[in-house]
Parts: structure tokens; sequence; C-alpha cells
């Protein structure tokens, strides 16, 4: 019978530049990867005028915006990742004092 | 005792490094708080399965109508347009968690995430099938006989009807439920229609079959963020150290430490014991397989306790029932735990226990981190003040906004192929005018054009419009100004409900020759 009530391994935390590196690397490259499948199919022009077409947007600044928003979507992942992989003890600390 | 088992494993099994995930058996309990979430469920549930088959004017009440993209929600009807009204709506919902969270803790996942309430259905058909804690325990280790064959397949037989009815329901909000019932027999489902059948019947079967507190810890964000929402004065399910520690069995006859010389223990060495207790779990906590994920400040090595008098025990007897009842499978006598959905069962089984050994209830009970340390509890603090005013403010906005909307949309687009053409009549700059009637009654609409420095500018079509019910019409617009009209005028065009109520003005350009 497995002994569940041995305190698991509490891993500590790893250096800041290794967190912040997984959370924007992946994402970074996902993005990138998400905006040149994207756009081969859809021009931003296109996307303008169906839902913009009084802003004046070219299609440089469509392909910037749809590269920032595909990033911040895949970094928001990667960070939601990121914590539910956090251990257990990052969470159960005693509440702060008044 | 010489049945008791000794907690050996075998280190090298030759397997995975993972750890498999421990199953948890929650024991069935009984008492207020229990009845008060068997009260949620049926609310909760019947809410959702009984929604999608009541009318509302002639139509389903609750519909979701994607193909149409109109959401009817009883009297109301929401629009695409109306999109910052469900963008509000769960700003609210959000606000809602976080004030509730604040004051009395995860209220949401004890009664009312969907996670809960279906488990528990699931629990209370398992119970019903392969029978109590015990039962189900042994069952498992059992061989596969006839019996376990027969329980097993019975189980998963009812909860996949089960399942089933709650993918048809969830279908239901999204496509006509009486439309879809009626051609159940003969079949005739649409494909997407039966695959979201039969992918919610499985999502609902594998979260609330197996996966159940899995989802609450190793998935739900909510649960990592209470400590962001919590603090000292929030109720929260906790255990009472001063009064339990040391735990320990003991002959029937001794008093409750409440009335007894011992009295409360204090703070530092209450928490001690539990520390130390949580690090060399008793034989009694082995053997209901009492889980510990809690982390302690100063590192992992503690002294055992020693064996207590008896005149020095706290009031727990270490029966381990809140550990068999918790549905997460937690030890809540470690303290507060981010795994604790709130369900307080742990508070129903020891107050069930505290009877039974005559002592006052409430060792375990719905209480502040400040109460149990013996401080006042204050209810009104800023967090809850900021929380209620941002709280009440948006409700009151989105009431009045859903109370005041238009219940016209017009909107007018240029012709993106031509700025202008100039025909024998003049010059002639094309439209679309977009009309949303958003009434339940069809509308007939009066169009209007003016431009202050063209006074001769025209409509070529009709200037009268009806729009069904419901509906949206686009139409194409026409502006015929005399030949040698230039340059760029402005242009402000109207639309007129017949009874007057109701008047759009939409402003755009008109074009000639530069």
């Amino acid at each position: 019978m497995t002994d569940y009530t041995t305190p698991r391994f509490d891993h500590p935390p790893r250096p800041m530049a290794q967190r912040v590196g997984a959370i924007l690397w992946p994402s970074f490259f996902a993005a990138g990867v998400a905006t040149m499948v994207f756009f081969a199919f859809v021009d931003p022009l296109a996307l303008r005028d169906m839902t913009f077409p009084d802003v004046a947007i070219s299609r440089g600044l469509g392909y910037t915006i749809g590269f920032f928003m595909f990033w911040v979507a895949t970094a928001s992942s990667s960070l939601f990742t990121w914590i539910l992989l956090r251990p257990a003890s990052r969470f159960n600390r005693p509440l702060p004092p008044n | 005792m010489g049945n008791k088992q000794i907690p050996i494993e075998v280190l090298d099994t030759g397997g995975s490094a993972y750890v498999s995930e421990r199953k948890v058996y929650p024991r069935d309990v009984s008492g207020p708080l229990n009845r008060l979430r068997v009260a949620a469920v049926f609310w909760l549930l019947g809410m959702f399965y009984l929604f999608p088959w009541l009318s509302w004017d002639g139509r389903q009440a609750v519909l979701f109508d994607l193909p149409a993209r109109k959401f009817h929600v009883f009297a109301i009807t929401f629009w695409p347009q109306d999109f910052v009204f469900l963008a509000m709506l769960l700003m609210i919902a959000a606000l809602v968690l976080f004030f509730f969270t604040a004051l009395a803790g995860r209220l949401w996942c004890g009664y009312a995430c969907p996670q809960t309430v279906w488990t528990e259905v699931f629990l209370w058909m398992e119970s019903a099938i392969e029978g109590d804690r015990h039962k189900r325990m042994k069952l498992d280790a059992g061989p596969w006989d006839r019996n376990k064959v027969l329980r097993k397949s019975g189980k998963h037989l009812v909860w996949l009807l089960f399942a089933l009815w709650t993918g048809f329901t969830f279908v239901g909000f999204f496509t006509p439920i009486r439309d879809l019932g009626a051609r159940l027999s003969p079949f005739d489902w649409g494909g997407w229609e039966t695959f979201w059948v039969l992918f919610y019947a499985l999502a609902t079967w594998g979260n609330a079959g197996f996966l159940r507190e899995q989802v609450c810890k190793y998935m739900c964000p909510y649960a990592r963020f209470q400590s962001a929402m919590f603090d000292r004065n929030t109720l929260i399910i906790a255990y009472d150290p001063m009064r339990g520690e040391p735990r320990g069995p003991r002959k029937r006859g001794l008093a409750s430490v409440l009335e007894r010389a011992r009295g409360l223990l204090a703070v530092a060495i209450a928490n001690d014991y539990v520390f130390r207790a949580s690090r060399h779990p008793s034989a009694a906590s082995q053997q209901t397989r009492a889980a510990s994920t809690i982390t302690f400040d100063g590192g992992t090595q503690a002294e055992p306790l020693p064996k207590f008098a008896p005149e020095e025990l706290g009031d727990c007897i270490d029966c381990t029932l809140c550990v068999q009842v918790c549905p997460t499978g937690i030890d809540i006598r470690n303290g507060l735990q981010y795994e604790c959905i709130a369900c307080g069962a742990c508070i129903d089984a020891c107050d069930e226990v505290m009877l039974k050994v005559g002592y006052p209830k409430g060792l375990i009970r719905y209480s502040t981190q400040n109460a149990i340390d013996g401080k006042p509890t204050h209810v009104l603090r800023p967090r809850i003040l900021v929380y209620g005013t941002i709280l009440l403010a948006l409700m009151l906005g989105w009431g009045f906004g859903v109370a005041n909307r238009s219940p016209l949309i017009a909107e007018v687009l240029r012709d993106r192929n031509a700025l202008y053409r100039e025909t024998a009549e003049g010059v002639e700059n094309g439209y679309t005018l977009k009309l949303v009637n958003k009434t339940d009654q069809p509308q007939h609409y009066r169009i209007d054009v003016s431009a202050s420095d063209l006074p001769t500018l025209r409509l070529r079509e009709a200037p009268e419009v009806d729009v069904a019910a419901g509906s949206v019409a686009s139409l194409p617009l026409t502006l015929v100004a005399p030949a040698g009209t230039a340059g760029r005028h402005d242009v402000k065009i109207t639309v007129r409900s017949q009874d007057g109520a109701t008047t759009r003005s939409i402003d755009s350009s008109f074009f000639g020759p530069m």
C-alpha cells in the first residue's frame, strides 16, 4: 500500500528567467506559426473591411495586430499552464496577518 | 490489534516514476450542510433540465439560437449588438464570485459548481449500485467476479443514460428541444447535433464519473487564486487545533476540554502538534489514506509526538471520519488548503461524532481564522465594501442598459467599389442600409436624407420599408445629386418608425468628382 501520507517532494522555485522564458518563448513561437498560417489565407485588408471599415489599417498594421493578438492568447495559455503546474505548497500558505 | 496494517511499500516496481492518482471514496454523510448541498443540487440541476422545456410567448423560454444569432432568455432577446451586455454579465459574475469568496469562502465550489453538482449526482448513483465507501473499496480491490462485473456495468449503464440525457438537454438549449426530441425516433438529428449530444455526454461521464476532485485540484484556476480573495475574516472550513490537539483515541467518560481543567492550548503549541502529527501520521490516518499536501514554514523535519496521558488529550478522537467523507481526500485538520472545496462534509461528520461522544459540536466549523485564533472578526472591511460597491454599480448599469435598449439598429455602409458614379441623372453614391428591428412586431420605417450644403440631394429608392419582427433588413440606397456636384459633403440619413417612437440618425458622406 502506497504511503500517501508521506510529504510529496516539493521542488524549489525555478530561476525567474526560466519561469518567464518558459511562458513567453513557446507562446511567441506558437503565435508566429499561427500568424503565418492565418494570414496565408486571410488578407488583413479583407478582415478590416468586415470589421472596422472606417479605420485606416494597412496590411503591415494588420499583421502586427494579428501577431500580438495571437501572442496574448498563447501566452495566456502558457501562463495558465504554469499556474496549474506549480506545486500545492506554493498555494497552501497561512493567510496573511491582519 | 493483530490486524493492523504495517505501512510498507515496494519502492522498485519497475514501473513509471509518476504517482498514479489515488482514488477517493467519499463516505456518505448526513447533516445540515449536506442537506443544503442536496437542495442546491436539485435547484440547479432542476433549472438545467427543466428550462429548455418551458415556453414563453410561443417560443422556447431559454434558447440560445446560434443560427439566427439571437439569445432568448424568458422575456428578453439578446442580439449580437448586445454583446456588451454579455461581457458585462461575465464581469458581474466574476465580481459576485470575488464578493462571496471574500465574505464566505468557496461557496461556489461546495454548492454551485457544475463539477461538484454533477459529481454529487454520479456519487449517489455509484453508492446506490456499489454500496457505501467500505463496500466500494472492497469491490475495487476484489477480483472481477460476477458480482463486480454486474455492479460495475450497471453503474456505467445508469451513468451513461444520465450523461446522454444531460447531453441532449445541453443541445436543447441551442436547438429547440421539443423538435430535437421529436426527431429522435425515427432518428433524424443533424451531424453536429449528434456530435454535441455525444460530446457533452462524454464530458459529463468523464468529469463526474472519473476525474471528479482532480478537476478541482489540478485544473481549476479559482482554487489557486483563493488566497487573493481570502483574509483572516473570511468564513472558511476550519478545524480548531487549540481545542482538538493533541488528537488521539481515548476511553469513554473523558469530558471535553471545554469542560475540564486542561482548557484550550496556546496557538503555537496547537499548531506545532498539528505539524508534527501531519509528519508522523497515526495508524488511523494511514489506514484511511489521509493525504496531505500542505507545507509548513520550517522544513519537513519534525519530532514525533510523545504519548499523551488521557487528561492531556484534546477533543479530536482521531476517528478520521473528516478525512473519509472528504470528496477531495484531504485532511482538514492540517488547516486551510487550496484543495478544500468548502463543501462542509467534514463539519457534518465531526458534529455527528462529537454528539456521539458527548462533546459540544464545532471542533470543525464554518468560521474565520480570526475567530479560531480567538480574535474578533470584522465582516465590514475595505475589501468587502469595494467589491460590493463595484458589484452594485455594475448590476444597476446592466439592468438600466437592458431595460433601455434601442428597439432599432441602423447602420450605413458606403459602397466600397466606387466613390461615385456619373450618370445621365447626375452624380450617384451607393450605400447599404442595414436595419435591425429588435421588437417582436413588424415595423414600418421611413427613410429621410438630408445634406445641409446639398439641398437637391435625393434618394432614388422608395423611402418606406417594412421589416419583419425580430429581423435584419439590408437595403441598397442610392443618393443622387445634380450633375456638376463636386467634393465631399456631409449627409445625414434618418430612419423613423411609423409610430414616431424610434428615430435613428446616421452620418455619412457624399462624394462628387474632386
